[in-house]
C-alpha cells in the first residue's frame, strides 16, 4: 500500500484485539456458556407462503429434556420486530411469507434434544401461492402479502427533462442489469446466550451493529423497560450490515424469561442461510444518452428491488440506489425511480454497500458501453463527464467539497496505464484490463436520526477510559479508538481502557453501519479532547501546586514543561487524589447536507478500481489476476485496517461478480451451505492485491478520516466485467457471470478477431 | 486439566451405545465415554469448552474447525469420536509454548491476517500444517494449502502477507 505516513499511522501498532484472536483465547458470544444453560433452537416454515391451521406442540414438550417451547402466544409484547417498521412477526400465528419465519422454538438440555424436540412440533399449513418474484408480485391479482399491499416503497429522482433530453442525444445506450442475492457470509453464524437476572431484567450476550437498538427492538418484543435489558454485542465473528436487524434474539429472550435460565442459540450454517438477511437482488434498467461532445446529457433508471417478505431497511437501502444511479457524473436530464416490492423469498436488508453496489455495477456498464459506441477511451469518456470539487450531490444537494472522483479517477488511470500492456500466456487464454469508478455517502443521510456520541473519563483504576456505543466485528474499531486516542491526547495505548459494545458501560453513539464509526469516533475525540485535557491539567496543578500553563499530558501521566523524563503525576494518582469526577461527554449528530433532501448525503467517499482477467476459453472460468484499487477517503487512521478493508471488500466484490448467489427457486433457497454456495477462497483472488490511499482533503474541510468499510466494496463488479469484455467482446449483464455464458459468449464469436475497442 | 479423567457426555441416551476412546489433546491423556458418532468439534468446544477452534459450515467445507490429528490436517466437524481413539490431536490452544506467541500468530498479528478473527484458529492450524511439512513453500503451494480454509473479511491479503513473513522469519521448528 503506497502511502506517506500522517500523524496516526507514523507509528506501528498492532490491534488491541489481536493477541487473543490469533491465538484463538478470545470468547466470541457464541462460544459462552453459563451454569444451567439451556440450548434453543428455532422452527421456521416448511413453506415460503402458507396459512398456518394449527401448531402442535405436545410431543416436543413431553420429550425428556425439554424445559420450555414457545409460540405465538407467548410472546409477552409486540409480535413483530424491523429496525423501521415492526412487520416481521416474531413467530407466526397465522401465517408464513418466507422459509425463514419462525413458528415455534425450544429449549432443551442438550442441543440434541432440542433438535430431536424441534421434529416433534407438527405445524399444520395451507399452501398459498408463492410470489417468488417482484413481477409476479405486482400482478393485479397477485394475493397481498401486508395489508397495505406488495409495493414497500417506491423512490425517484427528477432532474431537467429526461425526454427532451434523449431527442438531443447522437447515441443512446438501453440495458437492463439484473443482480443477485448476495449472502454476508459471515464466518460467525448468528447466535449467543441470554441470561435472565433478578427482577425481570435479562442480559444479552448476542452480536448486533446497534446494541441500543436491540434493546429498544426487545423491549417492544418482551414488553419491559429498556433499562432492564443489557446488550453485549462485541466481539462478533463478523457481520457486513447482515448482524443489524434482530436474529435469534427474540427467541432466546423469550425462552430465557420462560424458563428462568440462561438460553444459548447458535444457528447452523444451514438455519443461517435460510433466515438470515441478504443483498437485494435487483433488475436495473438504465438508458443513457450523449450529444455530439461526448456529454451525457439523459439518463433514464429504472430499479426493482427484491425486498423478500418483510421491511427491515428495504426502503433505505431503495433510497440510497436511486441517489447513488448517477453516481459521480453530471447529467443534465435525470428520471430515476426505484420499487420495493415485497416477495415470498428471503428477507432482503443491509449488505455492504447498502444498494450502492447494484447501481454502479448499472452505471458502470452503462459508461463502458457508450464509450464503446463513441470507440472513444473509457477513461476520457469519464473524464469529460466527472463531477468537479464544487458540484452538488447526486440529488442536487449541497456536499462537503471534494475533488475525489478525478482522483481516483486519475490514480486509477495511471496504474491502468502500467498494467494495460500486459500478455496473453497461451493460445487458449485470454486477458483483459477494465476500470470503474464510484462514490458513496457515508451516515444514514438526511431527515434519519443519526445520532452519534462518546465518552472520555478517568476512571477509577487511573486509566483514560474511551467509551463507545460500537461493535467491534472484525472492522477494527477498536484500533481506530486506539490511535485517535493515544494520538489527540499525546497518551499511550497503556494509559487508556477502552470500552465498546455493551449498553451498560457505552453511551449512544448510533449504529456500526453505515461507513460511520471512523469518522464518529474522530469527531467525538476532537470535540471532547479540549474540555477533557483541561479537566485532568486543572486537577492536576491543583493536586501539584503548579500553574496549569506548565502542565501537559503524556503517556504515564501529567508532565511539566520543565522536567521531560518522568511524570511528575501518573494518572492512577491523580484520581486517588481527585475529589471530583472527570468525565466529558459528546452527543452530536453525523454531518449531513443542510438542504432538505430525503436521505441525502453530505460526507462521500470515492474509489477507482482496476480488475485484470485471464478467461481460460476452454473451462469458461474468469480468474482475476489483478484488483488495485484508488480509494478517497481523507487520512488513513489505521493502515493495516484500512487496507484490510479495501481488500477484503474487493474479495467480497469478486465473488459477488463470478461466484456467488443464494438462488432461490419457487421461494425455497437451493444453496443451503457453503458447498453451494460458493466465496471466494484463496485460489480465486490474485496474490497480491493492490491499494493506494489519497488522503488529502479539500481545504477546508473539517471532516477528518471517512470510514471505509464499504467503498472497497462497491465498483469492484463493474471493473471485472468491462475485464471480461475487454477480454473476449462480451458484456456481461447479469451476475454473477458463469463459465457457462463465457463459453456460450466466446464460442460465437471469432474471438481472435475481436476488436478491442477503447482499451 | 487433568492429567487423565473420564467424563460422561450428557445425554438421554442409554449409555450403552457409548464408547471408550482414549487419545492425547494438546500433549493430555485424555479418556472420554462417547457416542461413536459425536464429532470431534462437539467434543473440542462442547465437551472440553476449547473454544479456539470454531465451527461454521459443519461440513468440512470452510475449514474454521481445523485441528492437527495425527501430524495432518483436518476438519473436526467431519471426524467422528470413534476415529480419534488413540490419535494426537492439537487445536489452537496446543501450538503456543510457554506463553510465547508462536511465530505464525506474530506474522498474522503484525500483518493483519485477520479481522474478525473467527478464522483465525482454523488459518493458523493449516499454515502451520504447511510450514511443518515444507518450510519455503511457493506460492501456488501456499495456495493450495490454504485452499480449505475461507476467510471472509480480509480478501486473503493479509493472510498471505502473514504467511510470507512466517516463512522468511525462517520458522521451521515444528
Amino acid at each position: 500500500m503506497s502511502q506517506q505516513a500522517n500523524k496516526y499511522t507514523r507509528n506501528h501498532r498492532v490491534r488491541p484485539d489481536g493477541a487473543a484472536k490469533v491465538t484463538g483465547e478470545l470468547k466470541y458470544l457464541t462460544d459462552l456458556k453459563r451454569e444451567h444453560m439451556l440450548y434453543g433452537k428455532i422452527v421456521r416454515s416448511a413453506y415460503p407462503h402458507a396459512n398456518i391451521l394449527s401448531i402442535n406442540t405436545k410431543d416436543a414438550e413431553q420429550l425428556p429434556g425439554v424445559e420450555a417451547v414457545i409460540t405465538y402466544k407467548d410472546v409477552p409484547g409486540l409480535n413483530g420486530f424491523g429496525i423501521v417498521m415492526p412487520d416481521q412477526p416474531v413467530l407466526c400465528q397465522d401465517k408464513v411469507r418466507y422459509v425463514g419465519d419462525a413458528v415455534a422454538a425450544v429449549a432443551a438440555k442438550s442441543p440434541e434434544i432440542a433438535e430431536r424436540a424441534v421434529k416433534l412440533i407438527r405445524v399444520e399449513y395451507d399452501p398459498l401461492p408463492t410470489l417468488d418474484s417482484p413481477e409476479k408480485a405486482l400482478e393485479v391479482d397477485a394475493p397481498l402479502l401486508h395489508q397495505k399491499g406488495n409495493i414497500l416503497h417506491q423512490a425517484s429522482y427528477q432532474k431537467g427533462d429526461v425526454e427532451k433530453g434523449f431527442e438531443k442525444c447522437i447515441d443512446i445506450v438501453e440495458q437492463t442489469y439484473h443482480v443477485p442475492r448476495q449472502m454476508h457470509t459471515y464466518m460467525e453464524t448468528e447466535g449467543g446466550v441470554i441470561v435472565p437476572e433478578a427482577n425481570g431484567a435479562i442480559t444479552v450476550l448476542v452480536g448486533t451493529q446497534h446494541g441500543y437498538k436491540d434493546r429498544f427492538q426487545l423491549s417492544r418484543i418482551l414488553n419491559i423497560p429498556e433499562e432492564k435489558i443489557r446488550i453485549v454485542s462485541s466481539p462478533i465473528g463478523g457481520s457486513f450490515g447482515g448482524k443489524d436487524e434482530l436474529n435469534i434474539q427474540p427467541y432466546a429472550a423469550i425462552l430465557a424469561l420462560k424458563t428462568a435460565r440462561p438460553v444459548k442459540i447458535h444457528q447452523t450454517r444451514k438455519e443461517s442461510v435460510i433466515s438470515g438477511i441478504k443483498r437485494h437482488p435487483m433488475k436495473i434498467t438504465m438508458k443513457t444518452g450523449v450529444d455530439e461532445h461526448g456529454k451525457i446529457i439523459a439518463h433514464q433508471v429504472k430499479i426493482i428491488a427484491d425486498t423478500g417478505a418483510y421491511s427491515t431497511l428495504g426502503p433505505a437501502v431503495l433510497d440510497f440506489a436511486v441517489e447513488h444511479a448517477t453516481g459521480p457524473y453530471v447529467i443534465e436530464n435525470v428520471n430515476t425511480e426505484g420499487v420495493s416490492v415485497f416477495t415470498n423469498n428471503g428477507v432482503s436488508g443491509e449488505f455492504r454497500g447498502f444498494g450502492g453496489n447494484q447501481v454502479a455495477f448499472a452505471l458502470e456498464g452503462q459508461i463502458d458501453r457508450l464509450a464503446e459506441k463513441l470507440q472513444m477511451d473509457p477513461i476520457d469518456f469519464r473524464r469529460m463527464n466527472l463531477r468537479k470539487r464544487d458540484d452538488v450531490g447526486p440529488l442536487g444537494h449541497r456536499i462537503a467539497k471534494t475533488n475525489g472522483a478525478s482522483e481516483v479517477l486519475e490514480g486509477i488511470a495511471s496504474l491502468y496505464q502500467d498494467k494495460k500492456t500486459n500478455q496473453e500466456p497461451e493460445r487458449w487464454k485470454k486477458r483483459g484490463t477494465g476500470i470503474a469508478i464510484t462514490m458513496h455517502g457515508g451516515g444514514l443521510g438526511y431527515g434519519r436520526l443519526d445520532p452519534a456520541g462518546g465518552r472520555l473519563s478517568l476512571n477509577e483504576d487511573g486509566k483514560i477510559e474511551i467509551a463507545f456505543g460500537f461493535e467491534e466485528f472484525g472492522q477494527g474499531i477498536l484500533a481506530v479508538i486506539e490511535m485517535i486516542v493515544t494520538e489527540e491526547l499525546g497518551v499511550s495505548a497503556d494509559d487508556l481502557s477502552i470500552v465498546i459494545g455493551d449498553t451498560s458501560l457505552v453511551p449512544p453513539s448510533g449504529s456500526t453501519t453505515a461507513s460511520r464509526g471512523t469518522s464518529m469516533v474522530w469527531h467525538a475525540v476532537q470535540r471532547m479532547k479540549t474540555h477533557f485535557t483541561e479537566e485532568i491539567i486543572q486537577s492536576a496543578a491543583k493536586q501539584l501546586n503548579i500553574s496549569q500553563k506548565h502542565l501537559r499530558m503524556g503517556k504515564g501521566g501529567i508532565y511539566s514543561d520543565q522536567y521531560h523524563s518522568k511524570p511528575l503525576l501518573t494518572y492512577k494518582q491523580l484520581v486517588k487524589h481527585t475529589s471530583s469526577a472527570i468525565v466529558t461527554n459528546t452527543s452530536f449528530d453525523f454531518p449531513t447536507t443542510p438542504d432538505e433532501v430525503d436521505g441525502g448525503h453530505f460526507l462521500y467517499t470515492f474509489s477507482g478500481v482496476m480488475a485484470q482477467v485471464e478467461i481460460d476459453l476452454l473451462t469458461g472460468k474468469v480468474k482475476v489476476i489483478d484488483l488495485d484499487q484508488v480509494i478517497a477517503a481523507g487520512p488513513v487512521v489505521n493502515k493495516i485496517g484500512y487496507r484490510g478493508q479495501i481488500e477484503g471488500g474487493g474479495v467480497m466484490s469478486l465473488g459477488y461478480t463470478l461466484m456467488e448467489e443464494a438462488f432461490m427457486q419457487e421461494g425455497k433457497y437451493i444453496t443451503e451451505n457453503l458447498d453451494s454456495y460458493l466465496i471466494p477462497s484463496i485460489q480465486d483472488v490474485p496474490f497480491a492485491l493492490g491499494v493506494e490511499a489519497i488522503e488529502s482533503l479539500d481545504d477546508g474541510d473539517v471532516y477528518g478520516p471517512r470510514g471505509v468499510g464499504e467503498i472497497g466494496s462497491v465498483a469492484v463488479a463493474p471493473a471485472i466485467t468491462k475485464a471480461v469484455h475487454n477480454a473476449i467482446g462480451y458484456w456481461a449483464n447479469k451476475l454473477p457471470i458463469s463459465s457457462e455464458e463465457i463459453l456460450n459468449a466466446s464460442g460465437k464469436r471469432s474471438v481472435t478477431s475481436w476488436m478491442k475497442v477503447g482499451q | 486439566m487433568d492429567e487423565s479423567r473420564t467424563i460422561d457426555i450428557l445425554t438421554n441416551k442409554s449409555t450403552d451405545r457409548h464408547i471408550l476412546i482414549s487419545f492425547h489433546m494438546n500433549g493430555r491423556m485424555l479418556e472420554l465415554s462417547v457416542e461413536p458418532t459425536m464429532r470431534l468439534i462437539d467434543i473440542i468446544r462442547g465437551q472440553l469448552d476449547l473454544t479456539g477452534t470454531k465451527i461454521s459450515c459443519g461440513i468440512g467445507r470452510c475449514g474454521a474447525c481445523s485441528v492437527m490429528m495425527d501430524g495432518h490436517l483436518v476438519n473436526a466437524c467431519l471426524v467422528m469420536a470413534y476415529q480419534v481413539d488413540q490419535s494426537q490431536i492439537t487445536t489452537i490452544e496446543g501450538i503456543n509454548t510457554n506463553n510465547q506467541l508462536h511465530t505464525i500468530q506474530k506474522a498474522f498479528l503484525e500483518e493483519g491476517g485477520f479481522q474478525c478473527g473467527y478464522c483465525t484458529p482454523g488459518m493458523v492450524m493449516a499454515v502451520k500444517a504447511l510450514i511443518y511439512e515444507n518450510s519455503n513453500p511457493t506460492e501456488e503451494e501456499i495456495k493450495e494449502a490454504l485452499s480449505g480454509n475461507l476467510c471472509r473479511c480480509t480478501g486473503y491479503g493479509g493472510i498471505i502477507r502473514s504467511v510470507q513473513r512466517a516463512i522468511k522469519e525462517g520458522m521451521n521448528k515444528n
